[in-house]
């Protein structure tokens, strides 16, 4: 019965993949003019994308190497599946930054032409360094035989590095001058504090479905603990926005005025008031001690909390993109022409733009479920190798999560 | 002494005929829905519209492209080293290596960068650019870059050869005998978006 859910999961996810891989096909014959992108916005869901899930990688494995370092053994059970988790998530973010590239047959130009300078440079370099420690972690946690001083040096460096993993993918916005909603110097602990609470938040929501499924079993008491951890990082993350958007209100200087604007009653207003709610009924929910002994409940807080975090990568990345600093008529050409003109009353007005338009496509939305889909199934394909029980190393491995 | 070439452009001569920005397309070879100069209206909410009320108008015009910044905020965030700023004071594009990130667009406080969406168009059906100019295919970014082709044989951009009221002048700025270091002496001069700090080497005259 179970058996059949799995490989019929295995089967939606199989095909979902194969039609995002589909799509990219299609965008990288027709050019990235068939995504919503355009010259004013340059980045669209691709990034929007990245972001979250460099943050979901970097959250889950800061918990769970928290749980060796700081010697809490009531985490321990979450390690294995947060750090298989990370691994995922973090080669998606990087299959989304190939997808985004108008030319994907130079990647490797990064290799072999890097330039230090580059903000997008430190996140390979990063990103490298974090998936080999990972994959070392994952390996090391899988090996009965392993002792205890070995995991901890792993995971002292895992733990910093994941910081450091989201607080680089940060700065490639942060340090941007021309961008004055990104240009703070919170946005690297802004980023890390969301990354925390979206990453625990997948991570209680991927142990709950674990348990249900019966592969990885886990401690009722876990989510309760897990679930109180989340409500305080969810009042850090408010915290900060609270303090960047105050910081920009309260001298209301003009033009960092017009993109503070669109968050708090414009174009994106209602994904960054979205964001705050999906912050606050969550941690409403949590912070209740007879809420957080209700798995089901902290499940709810929980997926609350990622769609929570998705909006806030959406509002991060679009309020410094969509209005020019440049405010003059015509504004900017904005790149794509189609020959014959079809709609030709219509089309002059779009070949211009004074402030930026963005709505993905369906070749942009299709390779973003692909690739979701994708990771999905990576991760229900590991998580039964390396987690359920049944093959004869991995039951030891259980046993040793849930005892020491 | 190294040279950096610099542009200046007389804001009180400009009659946004927008002549400069089709010659660059011309010279350039730049395709359809891009352009790397452009021409826009410091004044009211659309093109070649004023500010206030008649009979109490302002308008004036704005052409623009690559600024050439000394401190460029884009060539700091290549990931590939395919912008950088050459000897002579230009920041230039290697189109070969451009991996096509767009990371340089969002650094870019001017839009100056444009991108090719598609495979890039010309109507007519065929390159009208002059000779020398790199060839830039689909996926890549590209910009301004003050003629390369024309000024390393000697001449001067073409946008600056074609200005009808002659604002446009472009010269050395590290030669104090140069039109462009005399202008910056005698006249009051702006760069735009100078509390960004990227010290641009287009200065407009007023």
């Amino acid at each position: 019965m179970r058996d059949k859910g799995y490989y019929l999961w295995l089967g939606i996810l199989s095909v979902l993949s194969v039609l995002g891989l589909g799509a990219w096909i299609y965008q990288v014959t027709h050019g990235l003019v068939v995504t919503g992108m355009r010259n004013i916005v340059t980045w669209g869901l691709y990034i929007t994308a990245f972001m979250f899930l460099v943050g979901l990688s970097a959250g889950g494995i800061i918990v769970s190497s928290s749980a060796t370092v700081f010697n809490l053994p009531q985490f321990k059970p979450a390690a294995r599946p947060a750090v298989l988790l990370s691994v995922v998530s973090i080669l998606m973010a990087t299959l989304f930054i190939f997808v985004d590239l108008g030319r994907p047959d130079r990647i490797l130009n990064l290799l072999t032409s890097p330039k230090l300078n580059s903000p997008l440079i430190w996140d390979v370099i990063i990103i490298t360094l974090y998936l080999t420690l990972s994959l070392y972690y994952l390996y090391l946690m899988g090996q009965p035989e392993t002792g205890e001083g070995r995991l901890r040096v792993v995971a002292a460096l895992a733990l910093p590095t994941a910081i450091l993993v989201h607080s680089v993918t940060a700065w490639i916005f942060g340090l941007q001058i021309a961008r004055p909603t990104w240009h703070s110097a919170l946005l690297a602990p802004l980023f890390v504090v969301s990354a925390l609470d979206s990453g625990l938040a997948l991570l209680l929501l991927v142990l709950l479905g674990l348990d249900r499924s019966g592969w990885y079993r886990v401690d009722k008491s876990l989510f309760s603990t897990l679930g109180g951890v989340l409500a305080v990082l969810i009042a850090v993350d408010v915290f900060f926005v609270f303090s960047e958007v105050l910081t920009a209100l309260y001298p209301a200087e003009e033009r960092l005025m017009r993109y503070v604007n669109l968050l708090l009653k414009g174009s994106l207003a209602p994904y960054f008031w979205g964001e705050i709610l999906l912050a606050v009924i969550p941690f409403l929910l949590l912070v209740f001690r007879s809420n957080r002994e209700k798995p089901g409940l902290v499940g709810l807080a929980a997926s609350l909390v990622v769609i929570g975090v998705f909006l806030k990568r959406i509002w991060l990345l679009f309020s410094a993109l969509l209005i020019p600093l440049l405010p003059y008529a015509p504004g900017v050409p904005l790149g794509s022409y189609l020959w014959p003109p079809f709609e030709f009353t219509r089309y002059y007005p779009v070949a211009w733009g004074l402030t930026g338009k963005y709505t993905p496509t369906w070749v942009e939305i299709g390779i973003f479920i692909g690739i979701f889909a994708f990771g999905g199934l990576l991760f229900m394909v590991l998580a039964r190798a390396i987690l359920a029980p049944g093959t004869p190393k991995e039951s030891q491995g259980v046993s040793c999560g849930l005892t020491s | 002494m190294a040279k950096k070439y610099g542009m200046v452009i007389d804001l009180k001569r400009c009659i946004g005929c927008h002549t400069c920005a089709i010659a660059c397309k011309l010279e350039n070879n730049v395709p359809m829905g891009l352009f790397w100069n452009r021409v826009l209206t410091r004044g009211g909410p659309g093109l070649d519209i004023p500010e206030g009320s008649y009979p109490y108008l302002k308008r004036e015009y704005l052409p623009v492209a690559c600024q050439h910044c000394e401190n460029a905020p884009c060539v700091k965030v290549c990931p590939v080293g395919a912008t950088y700023k050459d000897p002579d004071g230009r920041v230039l594009i290697n189109y070969d290596r451009c991996i096509g990130c767009r990371y340089c667009m969002t650094a870019c406080p001017y839009n100056a960068r444009v991108f090719n969406w598609q495979e890039p168009l010309r109507i007519p059906g065929h390159s009208y650019g002059s000779q020398g100019v790199p060839d830039r295919k689909r996926g890549v970014v590209e910009k301004c870059s003050f003629c390369q082709q024309l000024v390393d044989a000697g001449g001067e951009p073409f946008c600056v050869t074609c200005c009808p009221a002659r604002a446009r002048k472009f010269g050395d700025l590290n030669d104090p005998e140069s039109e462009v270091s005399r202008l910056l002496r005698e006249r009051p001069a702006e760069r735009l978006l100078e509390d960004r700090g990227t010290r641009p080497q287009v200065y407009y005259l007023r």
